[in-house]
């Protein structure tokens, strides 16, 4: 099994552009540093069809409070001042994602997605073993002409990402390229965990799972929920 | 809406926005089951919600701002893709502002 530079394709050249966007490399800063609730503002904000920045601070009142305090301040209790500044730049950031136009804001939360994740995965793992736009290649099979979103290149313990922004994106040729590479990885007796990064609740991604017969048993969900766990050791593909 | 509604009465309102977006995303004649098992699986979810202890509540105010706003940006959605998007965000928005209630 050896990783490989995806192909510079027209595709590619379009993509590494939006990847290059500024706005990407901010709005994953701070999501990667976000809690779940700013998150949820975050995927809303870049869903939706409003610009006004003050109807989401009052659709979000835990975030931009006032709210009770109450015995569980780390959930519901007043947003502290450092809270509260990353809640507006998080929404500030999405505000400007959601000003784009409908087919370039659809590629920049993909590449939000796949920005989060690798910052993510660096957390745990050293960065320059994180790489993007990887193809995986495999003796005596043709190789995928889709690269892996985020790849984490360590010899004895790799794995392949592919990141959506919505539990729509889970589909039968994600699930096939993602078992296929963990598959011929066992053949060649090099484990390889495979795992779906999506920017949705859980719950809809289990929805769009159980409809799907492409294997996907051996292939971990992260959802929304869960992001944080890229970064925590042991958790990758479980 | 009532004036001081409870949170049951608020996530009735949401179930109902919930079935606008999916009459609108299963216009995508592919997204059909994937449409309406989700509209199904947060609708249940959001039932338990307002017949359990909590439905019964009146909301404070900031909350029933909070949920008839993002009833509000679902029924702005017009195209069916993003209705899609909307029948798993609008949820999660309201359940966030419900959680202030819990």
């Amino acid at each position: 099994m050896r990783f490989q530079d995806a192909a510079r394709d027209g595709r590619a050249v379009v993509y590494a552009a939006i990847q290059a966007d500024p706005l990407v490399a901010r709005a994953a800063e701070l999501l990667a540093n976000a809690s779940q609730a700013e998150r949820i503002l975050a995927r809303a904000v870049m869903n939706g069809e409003s610009t006004e920045a003050d109807r989401w601070r009052r659709m979000f009142p835990i975030l931009f409070g006032p709210t009770p305090a109450t015995d569980n301040p780390g959930q519901t209790g007043v947003p502290r001042s450092s809270d509260r500044w990353r809640s507006e730049a998080i929404l500030a950031a999405s505000l400007a994602v959601a000003d784009r136009g409908e087919q370039v804001r659809s590629q920049v939360r993909g590449a939000i997605v796949e920005e989060l994740t690798a910052r993510l995965l660096a957390r745990r793992i050293p960065a320059a073993a994180v790489r993007r736009e990887r193809r995986i290649l495999f003796d005596g099979v043709p190789a995928e002409i889709h690269p892996y979103d985020v790849t984490v290149e360590v010899s004895g313990s790799a794995e392949a990402f592919d990141c959506k922004w919505g539990a729509r994106g889970i589909n039968a040729d994600v699930l096939h390229q993602l078992d296929d590479a963990r598959t011929h990885a066992l053949d060649e007796e090099e484990p390889l965990r495979v795992a779906l990064v999506v920017f949705d609740a859980e719950r809809s991604c289990r929805v769009r799972l159980e409809a799907q017969t492409a294997p996907h048993a051996e292939t971990r969900l992260v959802g929304l929920e869960d992001l944080d766990s890229l970064a925590r050791p042991g958790r990758a593909g479980q | 809406m009532a004036t001081n509604p409870t949170l049951g009465e608020l996530l009735d309102a949401v179930i109902a926005a919930e079935d606008v977006l999916a009459d609108l995303g299963e216009s995508i004649d592919s997204e059909w089951s994937y449409v309406n098992d989700l509209r199904q699986s947060w609708t249940d979810r959001l039932a338990d919600l307002a017949t359990g202890p909590v439905g019964a509540r009146p909301a404070n105010s900031s909350v029933v701002e909070a949920i008839e706003l993002a009833i509000d940006e679902a029924g702005r959605i017009t195209d069916p893709h993003r209705a899609i998007d909307w029948l798993s965000t609008l949820p999660q928005v309201v359940l966030l502002a419900a959680d202030t209630e819990s």
